[in-house]
């Protein structure tokens, strides 16, 4: 049976998207009030093994190749002295994978945005530390190629993470390295799933809602992402290589989920540095 | 330090510990061996099959003991034609058409529902009805009768149709006193046309039935059944009498469109009963890669009564063989007397 003590109401869910979306709405725009500050970006690609379950499709593993793009911010703010960051990060990936017995296919993908504000801090080692928290959300979906009226598994949630940053910059042969240790715990949260066994016909075409939007954490969902990288130099550019684990899984409705993602990364990281502009001049000039 | 404590020590890692506790979450596997996969796919009806406490009530199906029959028959000199044998008398325990067995190179069914009772429906004399110059709106034949009844076959809700194709066929037949549909034959498709194509024949909104489906893993785990209605379709919709023509190959989303369009009130179902198929079928499974079908979301009448096993007609008629010898069909020429007097009177 599955227990109905946390049952949510639709008000209480509207409330909270309302809220979550406040959030994302002023966080962001106070984080752009200074403007003499350094942005890093980085543009990964990623390649891998993936392990994927839902047992609403199907109740084995499929595994197979994914392929994932990651672009991240990461910029000082001048909260705290300068000791607040934040970071927003949007990833894409796609997969395909492949029962065990190699007679039935599915396409997985999802998008993921994320922006979180870490607290800042350097020992005495160089070693910089970052801890803090932020907001995700998330959509995709898992399609098998040979169900009949379950043939979709639609992926949606948001919610909030807890995170930490280890960077340890270093030079070798006066050239600029670091390497970078992060992971994001996602502790509470929403997410959307149909019930044990009910169809799309009934939420979609004749709207029937039966607890499809729940309530998440460690508990029911317990997912982690980390990502280990080097920066290093080569001909005034920086490269980024690494290793990125994403961990994404649910036990609600009485479907289990998995998303066991393992990516080799490479890419590039830029540096910018945004000027003030000055005040009542090139006034003709469009403001790109 | 102090937020960096507080933000490490007492967040971050009692999390980490959290989420490594609450482990991985995965489904129990099962070895990809002859025993291994029956059990297997036992377990996948025995948690997923939504009739199993309606079947023991009709006809004591138990689902338990269904396992203590078959499942001395595994032994690992069979041959995998052997084994699918096995499983597919095993599933048709269930006397469903919706209970689908597929390998590589078969399909375990069971299509009882229609090959225990007469057809009703002859191809050949069928074709004389519909002639050489009959219309078609997508999935939809029609023709207008030497008596002015309109005649419309749907073969398969699997045919699109369109509230254009719709319209145009109505628009067609408008002059027509009666209108004769019939689905014999038609084993189903998409339930979004039979709800479609009946809300053509209501001028309001009726409760047509209920639908439900299975919120967990024991036999008697259903979510509260649902109400469905049937909305009136915008623009042309038929006010004349209709006889919808049935037989036992009526399955599925057919036997859907027939319980919705009972609920019509100048609707008429003549023929023989439905062959059933209540139950929107999913799919699973099975270790070594054959798919596995079954019913997971009972739909009923609206008196919340079963119709997995078929809808019985107002009117039963069954085809006569004296009439077949001189190329008539008894049904058909039924419900052409029948809408004939209706329009008399």
């Amino acid at each position: 049976m599955i227990p109905t003590t946390n049952k949510i109401t639709k008000p209480t869910v509207l409330k909270a998207l309302c809220l979550w979306g406040l959030l994302l709405f002023v966080l962001p725009a106070r984080a752009q009030t200074d403007l003499n500050r350094y942005t890093t970006h980085s543009t990964l690609f990623g390649i891998g093994h993936l392990n994927q379950m839902d047992t609403y499709l199907s109740p084995f593993e499929y595994e197979g190749l994914q392929g994932s793009i990651v672009h991240e911010k990461f910029r000082p703010t001048h909260w705290l002295d300068g000791r607040i960051v934040t970071q927003q990060k949007t990833e894409g990936y796609l997969g395909l994978s492949k029962n065990p017995a190699q007679s039935a296919s599915a396409i997985s993908g999802s998008l993921s945005y994320k922006i979180g504000w870490h607290y800042s801090w350097t020992l005495a080692s160089s070693l910089r530390l970052f801890a803090g928290g932020g907001i995700q959300m998330l959509a995709g979906g898992v399609y098998n190629t040979r169900n009949g009226n379950n043939p979709a598994q639609a992926l949606a949630r948001t919610g909030l993470y807890a995170s930490g940053i280890a960077a340890y910059p270093f030079h070798i042969r006066k050239q600029p390295f670091q390497i970078r240790y992060q992971i994001d715990l996602p502790f509470c949260g929403m997410m959307f799933s149909p019930n044990y066994n009910q169809s799309y016909y009934e939420i979609f075409t004749l709207g029937n809602y039966d607890h499809n939007i729940r309530f998440i954490h460690p508990g029911n969902a317990p997912t982690l992402y980390q990502s280990l990288t080097l920066d290093f130099p080569i001909k005034g550019f920086t490269f980024r290589v690494g290793y990125g684990c994403d961990i994404e899984q649910s036990r609600v409705n009485g479907i289990k989920n998995h998303s066991y993602r393992h990516s080799f990364l490479i890419g590039y990281v830029k540096d910018f540095y945004f000027l003030k502009r000055k005040e009542n001049r090139h006034k003709n000039l469009p403001n790109f | 330090m102090k937020l960096s404590n507080i933000l490490s020590r007492s967040i971050l890692l009692p999390l980490l510990i959290l989420v490594c506790g609450a482990g991985c979450v995965r489904e129990d596997e099962y070895q990809n061996d002859l025993a291994g996969n029956f059990d297997a796919l036992w377990q996948c009806m025995d948690r997923n099959y939504c009739f199993f406490n309606y079947k023991r009530e009709v006809y004591g199906l138990d689902w338990d003991s269904v396992y203590a029959v078959y499942r001395p028959r595994i032994n690992n000199q069979m041959t995998q034609q052997q084994f699918f044998e096995v499983c597919c008398d095993m599933l048709g325990e269930l006397r469903d058409g919706h209970v689908n067995l597929y390998s590589s190179g078969d399909v375990g069914r069971n299509w009882s529902w229609r090959e225990d009772y007469p057809a009703n429906f002859n191809d050949s004399v069928h074709q004389l009805y519909l002639g050489t110059d009959y219309k078609i709106a997508s999935g939809l034949k029609y023709r207008i009768l030497e008596d002015n009844i309109a005649y419309v076959y749907y073969e398969s809700f699997s045919s699109a149709i369109g509230d254009g194709n719709i319209t145009a066929m109505m628009t067609e037949l408008k002059t027509c006193n009666g209108m004769i549909l019939d689905v014999r034959n038609n084993s189903g498709g998409n339930l979004t046309y039979a709800t479609k194509l009946s809300g053509y024949f209501t001028n309001e909104k009726r409760l047509a039935g209920y639908i439900a489906h299975k919120n967990g893993p024991g036999h008697s785990d259903f979510s509260t059944p649902e109400p469905e209605y049937i909305e009136p379709a915008n623009g042309l919709r038929w006010q004349k009498p209709v006889v919808v023509l049935t037989n036992r190959s009526c399955y599925s989303s057919t036997n859907t469109f027939v319980r919705n369009m009972k609920v019509c009130p100048q609707v008429t179902i003549m023929g023989d009963r439905t062959g059933g198929g209540s139950g929107m079928p999913f799919t699973s499974e099975m270790p070594n890669g054959w798919l596995v079908r079954f019913s997971a979301c009972p739909m009923y009448d609206a008196d919340m009564q079963q119709i997995e096993f078929g809808i019985e007609p107002d009117i039963p008629v069954s085809m006569n063989l004296e009439d077949l010898k001189k190329n008539k069909d008894t049904l058909i020429e039924a419900a052409r007397s029948f809408l004939t007097q209706k329009f008399a009177e």
